[in-house]
């Protein structure tokens, strides 16, 4: 931090809230409010004379309210930068500090908050994460007994700048323990209330129970666990320290923990799962591990920022794997536990990541994005002629389109990654995909039906999963029905009703919807949207009588090629099970249905014209006498 | 019926209501440590090893299991489990495949009195396990009537249905049948009382 204070090019604003995030990549508008202190930075020397002079006490949140500080105060010594601050909540208005401050004349009551509008070219988010409150886990007495305290309490009563000056001792009577519990757990991996893995506690435990053994070598600590987590690089080298300074494991989730009234001497009772019987141990004091959570503003600053959050409140990255240190909005990343619990090296690691994804955006003139980009046709939307509508603003999973009503929708194309679920969405045909435009899949749908469409398998393919599943089907030699035609789409998000409706209408044998797992999808929320469609069209076409399998959906990965060419030949089997004479006399039967549906589609910009050229093609290739 | 025989005991303990959430134990110990039979009554008692004994298929350890037999079904262990299983349901799903397969509960549960059961049903209504039905039975000088019958897959030995009972016709054995409780009752009040 020091470090960072003391370098020209960066810019320190403590105490300010980002209040909100405006424009994309490149080009953010950030309004930021500058909190009072109530203590000019310019003229505070950070002599502390202000917090000696103050006769308020207030407990010391940065110290775990283990201990006070007075009204003037910075929140720790190692403050950066040491600049004073008057908690106003907590002022008598004595004037006693505008008195100890004397001709530096530093403390202003005046001061209000300072908010500003700056240019910003990319963001990263290093907000970090919280602790969970044990509290509600009555079972551990915690905020019952006094001797049941938080990671974060043992943290300061072990700290040599803490309140007891790094010595341990126990809150209910100040003596040093000579037992001591550790409990992880506490909180994570617990369907009630933290369900995932905290990821660090656990080499947390064992860190804090090497640095006690140090300080006390008399102390005798044991670590109640479920599994002991120590997968990185000289971690279980760590953890076999720990064993061989004679810190004890016990393996076994306890129940419950017990007070003696009276000497608030601490009984744990457990499973030994390693001895298969219930053990119950004394301890003088209980450090409870508890659960990482994230900050208890994300909310808020996911609806700033406009980054979506993943289950469990973190902030969710573009891709779990493949991009971590990035939000799904361009310019914006992520560095620390923001994103999820995370331990040092790793926090660093993402930290160091995002600040050269940060530094790219910097020092370029121009962005590349995708070209197929969303664009609306302002005369189609509804919107324009004052309809309340905005389905694609909803169906956008980065929040790329502005709607208002009484304005046509604007897709902000610096922030579009080109997923198309607004155009699949967008029931008057207002918007259209780049390189993916309704008259360009409508053409292809056209070609590939031909000849011969009631014989067809016509699947989309999403271009990340199942295109991919198709793909390595081929290059694995797996044999599946040659009436398959693919048609690739960027996301079955983009694979809008009315292809599917047309393509019937040409008279296709069967179709195949297809697209990533729900977890898979490279377009956040994408194939949600995609599935939620194929599900309403499945039911539809029941309704109309269409024989079972002929529309059928999966979901089918990269990784499967072996399930791509199964489910192209069951659906093959399907269709073979249909005389031919029925399926079309289905086809035909339905075809007026379908056109009901389809009654618009000329009317799409540049769909006529491509069609009548199409047409035109396929039947100079097939061979055929064209009259013009 | 071959079939279902074949299967392992964790897809049939799974088929049954209650005991669906069996794969889910990792195995951490809260269930034990918190049980009271455990603590007061039986030290061998294991509600996280007889779940692993149905993970692994040792069927006929798990019959054997007192976990299985002894669960009164009280549910302290539920709102203690991180994984949120509900193994009394897992425990009681165990006891009926074991019933099924012919095994005896080893420890007592209700008995009925055919002779004089008047299948009024009122211990049907206050089982709060279940256990009990009416039935259609030949009993010896009745012919066929309905009785109360008591499934000890289900029963956990509680009473209720004595205490239920207007004509003493369904009863624990032994030392929980009236005259033995009420003459405890006595003997304690006697005592207090002096």
């Amino acid at each position: 931090m020091v470090d960072a204070a003391r370098q020209p090019l960066i810019e320190i604003k403590a105490f300010t809230e980002v209040e909100k995030v405006e424009g994309f990549v490149g080009n953010f508008k950030v309004t930021l409010r500058e909190k009072a202190k109530y203590v000019r930075a310019d003229r505070c020397n950070g002599c502390n004379a202000c917090s000696l002079a103050c006769p308020v006490e207030v407990p010391n949140y940065f110290e775990m309210n283990l201990s006070s500080r007075k009204a003037a105060y910075v929140p720790m010594s190692q403050s950066v930068p040491l600049i004073y601050s008057i908690d106003m909540d907590a002022c008598i208005h004595c004037y006693k500090c505008v008195e100890a401050c004397g001709s530096l004349q530093a403390i202003d009551f005046s001061m209000e908050d300072k908010v500003t509008e700056e240019d910003i070219g990319a963001i990263v988010v290093a907000t970090g994460f919280s602790h969970f409150d044990p509290t509600p886990m009555t079972e551990y007495g915690y905020g019952r007994f006094p001797n049941v305290i938080t990671a974060m309490e043992m943290e300061r009563l072990n700290n040599s700048a803490g309140p007891t000056r790094g010595s341990l001792i126990r809150p209910s009577d100040n003596v040093k323990p000579k037992r001591l519990a550790i409990i992880n757990c506490v909180g994570s991996r617990d369907k009630r209330y933290i369900q995932s893995c905290s990821n660090f506690c656990c080499m947390y435990a064992i860190k804090n129970a090497l640095l006690l053994k140090q300080a006390i070598p008399d102390i005798d600590i044991s670590i109640y666990y479920i599994d002991i987590r120590t997968p990185s690089k000289g971690y279980e080298e760590f953890y076999d320290r720990a064993r061989e300074a004679g810190i004890k494991f016990i393996q076994g989730r306890p129940a419950e923990i017990t007070e003696d009234p009276e000497t608030h001497q601490l009984f744990i009772k457990s499973e030994d799962i390693t001895l298969g019987r219930v053990v119950e141990h004394e301890y003088d004091m209980v450090m409870l591990n508890q659960a990482a959570i994230p900050q208890p503003d994300q909310d808020h600053m996911s609806s700033v920022l406009n980054v979506a959050q993943s289950p469990g409140g973190w902030f969710m990255e573009y891709h779990p794997k493949l991009r971590p240190m990035d939000s799904p909005t361009d310019g914006i990343f992520f560095a620390g536990a923001c994103q999820g619990p995370k331990d040092i090296p790793a926090s660093v690691a993402q930290g160091s990541a995002a600040a050269a994804r940060a530094s790219r955006i910097l020092h370029s003139d121009t962005w590349q994005i995708e070209p197929t980009v969303a664009v609306v046709w302002p005369d189609r939307c509804v919107s324009a002629k004052g309809q309340s509508c905005g389905i694609c603003d909803r169906a956008c999973p980065y929040g790329a389109i502005n709607y208002e009503k009484g304005f046509a929708a604007e897709v902000v194309t610096a922030k579009c990654h080109g997923c198309g679920a607004c155009v699949g969405e967008c029931p008057h045909d207002a918007v259209t995909q780049l390189h993916f435009t309704d008259a360009q899949v409508l053409s292809q749908i056209r070609t590939l039906l031909a000849v011969e469409p009631e014989k067809k398998i016509l699947a989309f393919r999403c271009q990340w999963c199942s295109y991919g599943g198709a793909d390595l089907a081929g290059t694995s030699h797996f044999e599946y029905s040659a009436n398959e035609r693919g048609l690739r789409v960027m996301c079955s998000a983009r694979m809008d009703a009315d292809l599917i409706f047309e393509a019937f209408r040409l008279g296709a044998g069967a179709i195949l919807y297809s697209g990533c797992h729900p977890q898979d999808c490279h377009y956040i929320t994408g194939q949600v949207a995609g599935a939620k469609r194929a599900s309403r069209l499945e039911k539809m076409f029941e309704r109309m009588g269409m024989s079972p399998g002929r529309f059928r959906t999966e979901w089918i990965s990269a990784a499967e090629g072996d399930k791509y060419a199964r489910v192209i030949n069951e659906m093959q089997a399907t269709l073979d099970e249909i005389p031919m004479e029925d399926l079309k006399a289905e086809i035909e039967r339905l075809k007026p249905e379908m056109e009901k549906r389809l009654t618009k589609l000329n009317e799409i910009p540049g769909v006529e014209e491509a069609l009548i050229q199409v047409d035109f093609i396929v039947n100079e290739m097939l061979g055929k006498a064209v009259n013009a | 019926m071959n079939q279902t025989i074949s299967e392992s005991l964790a897809e049939r303990v799974k088929a049954i209501p209650g005991g669906e959430m069996l794969m889910m134990c990792f195995s951490c110990g809260t269930c034990t440590s918190k049980c009271m039979i455990q603590e007061k009554l039986e030290p061998n008692y294991n509600p996280r090893r007889l779940i692993r004994e149905a993970v692994f298929n040792y069927k006929e350890e798990a019959f054997a299991d007192e976990t299985t037999w002894l669960c009164s079904a009280c549910d302290l262990c539920y709102p203690a489990c991180p994984q949120k299983i509900h193994i009394s349901g897992v425990i009681t799903a165990i006891k009926q495949l074991a019933v099924a397969e012919g095994k005896q509960n080893p420890y007592q549960t209700a008995k009925v009195d055919e002779a004089t059961c008047v299948a009024c049903g009122l211990c049907v209504s206050v089982c709060p396990y279940e256990a009990i039905s009416l039935v259609g039975k030949k009993v010896a000088f009745r012919g066929l009537i309905p009785v109360a019958s008591v499934d000890p897959g289900k029963c956990m030995a509680c009473g209720m249905c004595s205490a239920a009972c207007r004509s003493t016709s369904i009863r624990l054995t032994e030392d929980f049948n009236d005259q033995q409780v009420i003459q405890d009752l006595w003997s304690w009040l006697e005592r207090e009382t002096i």
